[in-house]
């Protein structure tokens, strides 16, 4: 362990704070901060106060390698960010050698890839949205004939094609696959010929600028197909481009703030609005501070700072942890285990209504 | 049979708005011998001024006559657009080599792309879902909406209405003799100038129907979709034979029925690149296109 002031024990905070994604970081930063600020009013962890060092990656690669620097510098024992992929990505290996312990929302798979013990990534990547889709389908939709369909883009392809195997794993019924160009507009073909194999439900793994067009035309061409989208579609303009058919179309996506259902996410949400008088900027804020909240949990449970110690707690003794995001468990790699997903369907009041979350 | 009549229908409704849009470029080349690569913007400008028409006089006007009104304001604006197109970027170039206009064509055409983004954002607008009642037909197990008739009705009035004009009335009888030979129509006493302002007004105001049909059906509008629906038009125009009122609505709606098919029964990613396929074996097999063959009546 690499010094630190007598009674203090430093956290770092690793957010682009300036930049693009400023918001975001800010919102980080100010999190991290409440939960810190919440932890010192009960007298800290082990008997020591807590203090927050804050670092703008800028949401830049070297901006976060320079700041990784200088957080192990200060001697903190976790670090929580970046925001970004990219920077969380690019400081990894120098908290990985000063046996720092890290935590981010990054959602790209190479994050927990290279076998390091101090990272932990608590967002869910794509593997558990379609994990959480096939199961949305089968157990509680019972789909018996699926459709599904995507753009050429990496990321629709792949939740796609992710959805897909899940379903066929469980022993679902995939009657069509195919993919549609992004902005095409007119899909009335594609559809029309999915509209043959007679599917309960088309899936749509793509943006919500061309699923609400999808949406509005299976019902232009009368199909009575359930549609279900994934998480790109999740945004307000998809009910605009469908209109009156988005009533009744099911989205899939980690929830909004505010629709989370857990104790934890209601009391942290109202402390912050009371605090910064605004709402987090998004759910990768809450992502965040979960992975803050588990490691000091974990510390106080350990009884020590040891982060070799953390770690090896966090990997093998926390169980169902209650997060403000859902329960928290860490794979080996770091990876969080289960997934905040849950399954929206669009009612008559144009507004999402809870249909299915996991446990 | 159901899937192949429901095709047919999806590439019928498309394909009207391809010769709409068609007809634009094929009148233009006729008298001009120009590529109006500016046409397909001007399509996508005419959906984002609709929609602000249309947003700003909703409520204020009972919806048929709100349409009626949108229509006939976004085809004068538009037509006025096309006129100062061909006033700027065009007329200077008139005796300049070929190139010189069809690079300006190309520049007018970022220009309007890129005017349309600076104003509306690079963001999809969208066109409200009330502005036709979504109605829709079930004939046998056929789907057609009001607004595919509409688009059907509408287009195929417009296209007969411009085929006699050009070929019943005394400016249409001049549009085509200065398809053939503008320096002999001017001694014979037509005004060139006015017969091409003429050709941009009809032309550009075709462009705009098509243009809040896409609006209008699709809803969703993008600033660079002229693009995509002024590539498919130009294509439409080549096969139909360029220059030929009536080759650019068959071309029209053949790439329309083609590409619905195309995208049905192989994959929607195939439909563009069998487009050029299909442009490039007319191409060799009838290089004038399929209607080119009456060059004395190319417009």
């Amino acid at each position: 362990m690499s010094s630190f002031a007598a009674g203090v024990i430093k956290i770092g905070v690793q957010a682009p704070i300036t930049g693009k994604f400023a918001s975001e970081g800010q919102s980080i930063d100010k999190a991290v901060r409440l939960i810190v600020k919440q932890y010192n009013e009960k007298g800290g962890i082990l008997g020591k106060k807590l203090e927050v060092v804050t670092c703008d990656d800028e949401g830049k690669a070297v901006k976060a390698a320079i700041c990784a620097r200088k957080l192990v510098d200060e001697g903190v024992i976790a670090v929580i960010g970046s925001y970004t992929s990219t920077c969380a990505e690019a400081a990894e290996p120098i908290y990985y050698r000063a046996g720092v312990l890290q935590t981010s929302d990054g959602t790209s798979d190479t994050l927990v890839k290279h076998g390091y013990w101090t990272f932990f990534r608590n967002s869910s990547p794509n593997s558990a949205e379609a994990a959480f889709t096939a199961k949305f389908f089968l157990k509680k939709q019972h789909y018996k004939r699926i459709a599904a369909i995507s753009d050429y883009s990496t990321f629709s392809t792949n939740l796609t094609n992710a959805v897909v195997e899940n379903i066929k794993k469980m022993g679902g019924n995939i009657v069509y696959t195919g993919k549609i160009t992004s902005g095409a507009q007119n899909f009335t073909p594609i559809l029309t010929k999915i509209k043959s194999f007679h599917p309960d439900v088309i899936y749509f793994g793509g943006y919500y600028t061309d699923g609400g067009l999808i949406r509005a035309q299976m019902v232009q061409l009368g199909m009575k197909a359930d549609f279900v989208g994934g998480d790109s579609n999740d945004n307000p303009e998809f009910i605009k481009l469908a209109g009156k058919a988005a009533v009744g179309a099911y989205l899939v996506n980690v929830p909004l703030p505010e629709m989370l259902p857990y104790d934890a996410a209601k009391k942290f949400l109202k402390a912050y609005k009371e605090t910064y008088h605004e709402n987090p900027a998004s759910i990768w804020t809450l992502f965040n501070v979960d992975g803050l909240r588990a490691i000091l949990y974990a510390a106080e449970q350990t009884k020590t700072t040891d982060t070799k110690k953390i770690a090896d707690y966090l990997h093998n003794k926390l169980k169902d942890f209650p997060g403000i995001t859902g329960p928290i468990s860490f794979a080996p790699n770091g990876e969080r285990i289960g997934s905040a997903y849950m399954a929206y369907r669009i009612g008559s009041d144009l507004k999402y209504h809870i249909v299915y979350k996991e446990k | 049979m159901d899937i192949f009549l429901q095709q047919l229908v999806n590439g019928l409704t498309i394909g009207s708005i391809y010769a709409l849009v068609a007809l634009g470029y094929t009148m233009v080349y006729g008298v001009l011998k120009l590529i109006n690569f500016a046409h397909g913007d001007l399509v996508a400008l005419s959906a984002y001024i609709g929609l602000v028409i249309m947003m700003q006089l909703a409520g204020a006007l009972s919806p048929v006559l709100l349409i009626i009104t949108t229509f006939i304001a976004t085809m004068i604006i538009i037509a006025t657009a096309g006129v100062i197109l061909e006033r700027t970027a065009y007329r200077p170039l008139r005796k300049a080599p070929r190139l010189s206009a069809v690079v300006s064509a190309l520049g007018a055409s970022l220009v309007i792309e890129n005017g349309i983004m600076l104003i509306w954002g690079p963001m999809p607008r969208i066109f409200p879902a009330s502005a036709v009642p979504n109605a829709n037909y079930n004939i046998g197990n056929v789907y057609i909406s009001l607004m595919q008739v509409l688009v059907l009705i509408i287009s195929f009035v417009l296209m007969v209405a411009l085929y006699f004009f050009v070929n019943r009335t005394k400016l249409g009888t001049a549009m085509r003799a200065c398809a053939i030979d503008q320096d002999a129509a001017r001694l014979m006493g037509i005004d060139v100038n006015r017969v091409i302002v003429t050709t941009f007004v009809i032309g550009s105001a075709l462009g705009a129907v098509g243009g809040l049909f896409i609006g209008m059906y699709y809803r969703g509008i993008h600033f660079n979709m002229g693009w995509i629906y002024g590539l498919n038009a130009f294509v439409a125009a080549i096969i139909g034979g360029i220059g030929n009122i009536p080759g650019a609505m068959l071309g029209g709606i053949l790439l329309g029925i083609f590409n619905a098919f195309i995208s049905g029964y192989l994959s929607s990613s195939w439909a563009l690149a069998l487009t050029y396929v299909l442009l490039i074996v007319i191409m060799i097999i009838r290089p004038t296109g399929i209607l080119g063959e009456r060059v004395a009546e190319k417009v």
